[in-house]
């Protein structure tokens, strides 16, 4: 670099350097460590180089069972909100003022409230003795209180309920660009409600509604605070197990080869969720 | 527009947002509920009404001592995130150099992660390199993840202010200290203020980077709910839960008086 593109450089080089510093050690050192260590045999001295890791993941029908639920739980999460989510975002874009501004609190307020108090609701509403039991027991629709605790659809439930503003704030995104004279010529021209939501909103809300759906799916594949306290020991997922081998087995090169197998399978998701979002952004 | 929207659509969306607000809004209401139970037992419905769990929470030092942890270490994480993040959106939005788009996803890299995986990797570096998680961990941990949003708003307040300002007082001769001091830090002040507030939430209600890196001498409150609800739940869990849906609440409203909540989302 010659002095002049030094001093071009100096200001924002100063201005940057502390944080990028920070995030390479604090942020980048670690994630690296954690891909070293999945390929790492852990406690033995000398350390050694090993696929173990791996190969015990992919051979342990137990943990073959544990992926299986946790892609299939994550793939229900993500149909619910993208059922719910889009007629929402829908309604929240061409609310009057007033009902947007309680619709968007009533979507940021749960997601800006800590995970584990969300998911201390639901134990009180899924549990035995809880909401739903009680509820269904006054209609007299059951005689003996139910529970939802340790099952998947208690999972599913709670879960959904985390994960929903994402999909909606995503797809408002998407929404807040289409022009609305676009609908208004439609509906002129002689479509039905139905028609013009199917052939303009929809078509046009689908970058939002698939960087959303990415979004939750790469979401409820890592998250193990509520399928944990929902599932129980059982019902593990993936994120669970990892928690389990890291803080409980102190099995950290098998833990972290889990981790790494996770993040790929996030990354393969968020990298189209980038270019989508990008490619939205670009639009604008 | 909405007068052609056939009337029976408006009763089914009606009875849809109703359905949709209670999903979202109950447990939080339920939590708020439990907290005012006379029981000693998490039961629906409670079978009366008492503040006594409150009393609980305000005798009990292991849930004063969570809370003043939670609140030192969002305290110190906002102070960190602002004053890393700050100068980084300043560059990012006022200058054009070689590698800046490099630079920018490097700085919301933390956003895509999961924090799952950040936290492992802070648990392993932590126990080779230093004596095991500490507060200290828990101060780095959640100054990348709540530095992103830091860059976000202040970014987004920028991009609303014209540059030319800063340049002016170039021209006009301002020292380097006299820009930063008297123009650029005042306009960054509403992008600053919002993304302190995120950053004290996220700080404050993060549970996963906490288990994660749990010292046996450090407990926030989020790590206390956890192993509470995992092994004993009782209404004072939800005496404590309520006071910090209240502090989300009020936070909530700050943020939108601050920023606009059209501009969060």
């Amino acid at each position: 670099m010659s002095a002049g593109a030094w001093r071009a450089n100096r200001e924002p080089a100063i201005l940057l350097g502390p944080g990028v510093l920070f995030l390479l050690l604090a942020f980048f050192f670690p994630a690296f460590q954690l891909l070293a260590q999945s390929f790492l045999t852990f406690g033995t001295e000398p350390v050694q180089f090993t696929f173990e890791h791996y190969a015990k993941a992919f051979v342990d029908e137990f943990y073959a069972g544990v992926a299986l639920r946790t892609f299939r739980i994550a793939f229900t999460i993500t149909a619910i909100c993208l059922i719910v989510g889009f007629p929402l975002a829908v309604i929240i874009a061409r609310a009057g003022p007033i009902l947007r501004a309680s619709l968007i609190v009533i979507i940021i307020l749960p997601l800006m409230t800590s995970v584990v108090i969300r998911t201390f609701g639901w134990l009180v509403i899924l549990g035995p003795g809880g909401v739903i039991s009680w509820t269904l027991e006054q209609l007299g629709l059951i005689d003996n209180s139910i529970s939802l605790m340790h099952t998947e659809a208690g999972i599913i439930i709670a879960m959904a309920q985390v994960l929903l503003p994402f999909l909606v704030l995503t797809t408002l995104g998407s929404l807040s660009q289409i022009p609305p004279s676009l609908e208004e010529a439609s509906r002129v021209m002689g479509a039905g409600f139905f028609q013009s939501m199917f052939h303009i909103t929809l078509p046009l809300s689908v970058p939002g509604l698939a960087s959303g759906s990415l979004l939750v799916f790469a979401l409820s594949i890592s998250s193990f605070i509520t399928p944990s306290l929902v599932g129980g020991v059982r019902l593990q997922v993936m994120a669970g197990s990892i928690y389990q081998q890291m803080t409980g087995s102190f099995d950290w090169g098998f833990g972290s080869a889990l981790s790494v197998i996770l993040l790929i399978v996030t990354l393969l998701l968020i990298v189209p969720y980038m270019i989508l979002v990008s490619r939205a952004g670009g639009r604008q | 527009m909405i007068a052609a929207t056939p009337r029976w659509v408006m009763a089914l969306a009606t009875t849809f947002l109703v359905a949709v607000a209670a999903f979202m809004l109950v447990p939080l209401f339920v939590v708020v509920a439990s907290s005012l139970s006379s029981s000693a037992f998490l039961v629906f419905p409670p079978p009366g009404l008492s503040f006594r769990w409150y009393g609980e929470i305000l005798g009990s030092e292991a849930y004063l001592r969570a809370g003043w942890t939670s609140l030192k270490l969002a305290m110190v994480t906002v102070v960190l995130a602002l004053a890393l993040g700050t100068p980084a959106a300043i560059a990012l939005s006022r200058f054009r150099f070689a590698g800046r788009a490099t630079i920018a996803s490097i700085f919301l890299s933390p956003l895509i992660l999961p924090s799952l995986i950040f936290a492992i990797g802070l648990l392993i570096i932590f126990s080779r390199y230093a004596t095991g998680p500490s507060f200290t961990g828990l101060v780095i941990g959640h100054t990348v993840i709540t530095m992103p949003y830091v860059i976000r708003t202040v970014s987004a307040n920028l991009a609303d202010i014209d540059p030319n300002l800063d340049e002016a007082a170039r021209v006009m001769g301002a020292r380097w200290w006299q820009r930063y001091w008297l123009v650029i830090l005042p306009q960054c002040k509403t992008g600053m203020a919002a993304g302190a507030f995120f950053a004290f939430n996220i700080s404050f209600d993060d549970a996963v980077i906490a288990l994660f890196m749990r010292a046996p001498s450090v407990e926030t409150l989020p790590m206390r709910i956890y192993s509470t609800l995992e092994f004993s739940p009782d209404p004072s869990v939800a005496a404590v839960s309520s006071v910090m849906i209240l502090m989300t609440m009020v936070l909530v409203v700050m943020l939108s008086r601050v920023f606009g909540l059209s501009k969060v989302v």
